[in-house]
């Protein structure tokens, strides 16, 4: 009789088990060919600074995407030269190209050569039938990790269960452990694509040794990642490859400081269980001071629909600038707000943004040491002067040791006079510099520079 | 030895404070010891603003006959270090004490290498002599939180001495030897040896007789420009050697700023008097012209601009410190201080109003909420917080009837809603 029931239960286990075994590492074999690793080079003004990160093909153009994270947004886009692509498990480089940076997913889009392209797939074809499946609690998943550049960027394995799913405000599921390299995909037991690791999560420790008794550290592990965005936030949005290098155009309300409200301040006003933003400022000239935004204004529902109450509350904030990077310049959408006691209906119609600092037009003096940088509506912003009448210039980079340097010149510092005169524009500063630039005869030049309200002349001595 | 300094032996005291601190949400007391100088038979003491502040509860003098006897803050100025108190004279009389008092001597004529005494209480141990020399007679620096967070140095150059001065020497005397006080102890180079700084006694004699004239600060006169010396840059100005001094800054929304100075500009004359800022050492006495001017005055300007010089009219404002009156609303947990004009005018806000958080107290109320320190509170439920007095009344409006109560907060820029709850 045991005999009999032992022999009955290995019959019906045996299938299951048999399956498991063989067939994962055939999906893995066919998906490892949906990663890659991108590398390129910033160079600045005295280096070239390569940089490493994780992408996923996303179609058979050889479009990749690689998380927001991976590039500096301080970094023109002209910085960024070199950008290579390696194959899993392949010291073999070749050239891509850098598409931009959508806004609302946040992924930068690089390209693959053609001669790459052949041997890529893309991780559409793992998408399944109909709606992303979500999975369920406890489900079992896998993903891939990349090695690094020494190692040849091998593949491997990485499997966990999910532990949870949030929105914030993408809808991520978060599993027991690393479950995927940032920015690589992430599969159920059928192959099926479920989602794409998000950058992960810090994690907090304590740190004891000899001297220190349990000091907490916060770690975030960057190789890979338990945390992953679901399909049904990826797949909808792969399309959203930049028309233009810069990311334009690029939708703008100026409502500067949107600060989440809680709970409680929400049953103090009356709102009970309804979720809102606070407007700390509207930005003069701005689409939503056009609309009759005012500061201090409560965003409570966007064209109609309350917003969401989310966790944690700061990402509702998240949720409305999504909603905005979401539509284009010229778009229109309806905001109510709570004035005081009183609630108001507004129309704004979106505009373009105004020149990011990355796309500011700069140069670099070699001879002074420090890079000129156009002074840009972000500028104005953040040292609290009009943007309608900006003037002068920003040392984007002082060169350490240099006559700039030594002058006292830090990054950063509002150029407001050269020798004497009035820093217009950055047309004009640049044609001034260059001029002393070149002048070898020249001994000092005298700035006025601008840092944190106060102002200082700085004296530079070119000999 | 001459015999003025034993008198002034008999004139120095170990003053004991009791003072109450707001930082952390709440009311706490802390201790501190310092040195000081009887200056008068009427029991008057000088000692240093960081050794006695308004701050002070209790305030205890050891005389050199090793008897205690109260004594109460009369005058403080921590633009100079200086604090003014005043003996228990009725203590004094009923108990039948006796003291002597030491004379201000003329600092104006010490000259480097000149020998001088330090006599105060270092690290609570009492009557301590110690012997030096003046090491430099005009020593510049400011310190813009030098006196427990407070601004100092801006109207004074310093004696520099090697007579050891340790912490506890603060406020007693440096003397030199037939007795005569020419500088009050005042702080060291930490981790340096025998850098001491005494604060000259032609300050002291200027503030002690301004502190008993107003009965208690010293009002000055603040227009709003940050000087720094010339030295160098004549020729970029086209200046002649010994003419003028820099204006470095100009402090936005000051009455300088109003009446169009710039940053860059050349300082040339103030109501005639021509000024001559070409080393640091020569700012201070051009700070105290502008400061001794009375409050709400035009002062003429001649200032260069590039190649043109022009007046320019500027009208007085009175000079305040970033630092304004604190308080701890105890049923929050939460500790404020007043943003003054200076406070406001450096963090670039808007206006004067409202307060500074500058700690709370885990597990209270407004630490519960959200709020922490730096923050800006400028709204409680519909009441702009233009005073103290708004947030002391809302916190006893609290504690009859706890209710929810809204805040509303800057950080930075950006403003944020929270309920403070029982």
């Amino acid at each position: 009789m045991t005999f009999r029931l032992l022999f009955f239960a290995a019959f019906l286990l045996a299938p299951a088990a048999l399956r498991a075994a063989a067939d994962l590492p055939a999906l893995w074999a066919e998906r490892v060919k949906c990663v890659v690793s991108v590398e390129y080079v910033t160079e600045t003004e005295t280096e070239r600074r390569p940089t490493i990160s994780m992408g996923t093909v996303i179609d058979t153009r050889g479009t990749i995407i690689i998380p927001s994270g991976a590039i500096d947004p301080r970094a023109a886009t002209w910085q960024l030269k070199d950008f290579k692509v390696y194959l899993p498990g392949d010291a073999a480089s070749s050239p891509a190209e850098y598409l931009g940076q959508d806004a609302f997913s946040g992924w930068h889009f690089v390209r693959a050569g053609e001669t790459t392209r052949a041997k890529l797939t893309p991780v559409t074809v793992f998408a399944g039938q109909g709606a992303s499946p979500v999975p369920a609690l406890a489900e079992f998943v896998w993903g891939i990790g990349l090695r690094n550049k020494d190692e040849d960027f091998a593949p491997y394995i990485m499997q966990s269960h999910v532990a949870l799913i949030q929105s914030l405000p993408q809808r991520t599921a978060i599993a027991q452990h690393e479950v995927a390299g940032p920015g690589l995909p992430v599969f159920n037991r059928d192959g099926v694509l479920i989602g794409i690791a998000a950058t992960s999560f810090g994690q907090s420790f304590l740190q004891f040794s000899r001297r220190n008794r349990g000091d907490p550290v916060l770690l975030v592990n960057v190789e890979e990642s338990s945390a992953f965005m679901l399909a049904e936030e990826i797949l909808p949005n792969l399309g959203r490859i930049p028309k233009h290098v810069s990311g334009r155009p690029l939708a703008w309300l100026g409502a500067y400081g949107l600060e989440p409200m809680d709970r409680d301040v929400a049953k103090f006003l009356k709102l009970e269980a309804q979720s809102g933003a606070v407007v700390s400022e509207v930005l003069e000239g701005s689409p939503a001071e056009k609309a009759g935004l005012k500061d201090r204004d409560i965003i409570l529902a966007l064209d109609g629909k309350p917003l969401p109450s989310l966790k944690p509350e700061r990402v509702v904030v998240t949720w409305l600038e999504r909603e905005i990077d979401r539509r284009v310049p010229g778009d229109t959408f309806a905001l109510t707000v709570l004035r005081g006691s009183a609630r108001v209906e507004l129309k704004a119609v979106l505009g373009e943004e105004p020149k990011l600092l990355r796309e500011a037009d700069r140069k670099y003096y070699d001879r002074l040491g420090f890079t000129a940088r156009e002074f840009v509506y972000g500028d104005a912003i953040e040292r609290r002067v009009k943007a309608a009448e900006p003037s002068g210039v920003v040392a984007h980079f002082v060169k350490p040791s240099s006559p700039a340097a030594i002058a006292g010149l830090r990054q950063d510092d509002w150029i407001k006079e050269i020798d004497g005169a009035e820093a217009t524009s950055f047309t004009v500063v640049a044609a001034k510099l260059a001029e002393i630039e070149t002048d070898q005869a020249r001994a000092e030049f005298v700035l006025l520079v601008s840092r944190s309200g106060e102002t200082a002349v700085l004296r530079i001595k070119l000999k | 030895m001459k015999r003025g300094f034993k008198q002034l032996l008999e004139s120095v005291v170990k003053i004991d404070v009791r003072e109450v601190a707001f930082e952390a949400g709440t009311k706490r007391f802390t201790g501190g010891i310092g040195s000081g100088v009887i200056l008068s038979a009427d029991g008057l003491v000088l000692t240093n603003a960081h050794v006695a502040s308004p701050r002070a509860v209790e305030i205890n003098v050891t005389l050199a006959n090793l008897e205690r006897v109260s004594a109460k803050l009369v005058g403080w100025d921590h633009w100079t270090d200086l604090a003014l108190l005043r003996i228990d004279l009725v203590e004094v009389k009923r108990r039948s004490l006796k003291f002597s008092h030491a004379d201000l001597g003329e600092s104006g004529k010490l000259f480097p290498g000149q020998e001088v005494f330090a006599v105060g209480t270092p690290h609570g141990l009492t009557r301590t002599v110690t012997r030096g020399i003046i090491s430099n007679n005009n020593r510049y620096f400011e310190d813009t939180r030098g006196v427990n967070g407070y601004e100092t140095g801006t109207f004074n150059t310093w004696l520099q001495t090697d007579a050891a001065i340790n912490p506890g020497n603060s406020g007693g005397p440096l003397v030199t030897n037939d007795g005569k006080v020419i500088g009050i102890s005042s702080r060291t180079y930490l981790g340096a040896n025998n850098l001491g700084f005494a604060i000259p006694s032609s300050t002291a004699q200027r503030v002690v007789a301004g502190m008993l004239r107003e009965g208690g600060g010293i009002t000055r006169s603040y227009i709003g420009i940050v000087p720094k010396e010339l030295q160098d840059l004549e020729n970029f100005y086209s200046l002649a050697l010994n003419t003028g001094m820099l204006i470095n800054s100009v402090e936005p929304g000051s009455p300088a700023a109003k009446a169009g100075l710039r940053s860059g500009d050349i300082l040339l004359t103030l109501n005639g008097a021509s000024i001559d800022g070409r080393f640091p050492e020569q700012l201070p006495p051009i700070q105290n012209l502008i400061a001794n001017q009375p409050v709400g005055a035009s002062l003429k300007l001649t200032v260069k601009r590039g190649t043109e010089t022009r007046d320019y009219a500027v009208v007085t404002e009175k000079l305040e410190s970033r630092v304004g009156e604190e308080w701890a609303l105890e049923k929050w947990g939460l500790s404020v201080r007043k943003v003054s004009r200076a406070y406001a005018r450096e963090n670039q806000l808007d206006d004067a109003s409202g307060v500074v958080v500058i700690g709370v107290q885990p597990g209270f109320p407004a630490a519960a909420a959200g709020v922490s320190r730096g923050d800006i509170i400028t709204k409680i439920n519909d009441q702009l917080v233009l005073s103290l007095d708004v947030i002391k009344a809302a916190q006893a409006a609290y504690e009859t009837k706890p209710e929810p109560t809204l805040f509303e907060v800057q950080r930075n820029r950006r403003v944020s809603l929270y309920i403070l709850k029982p």
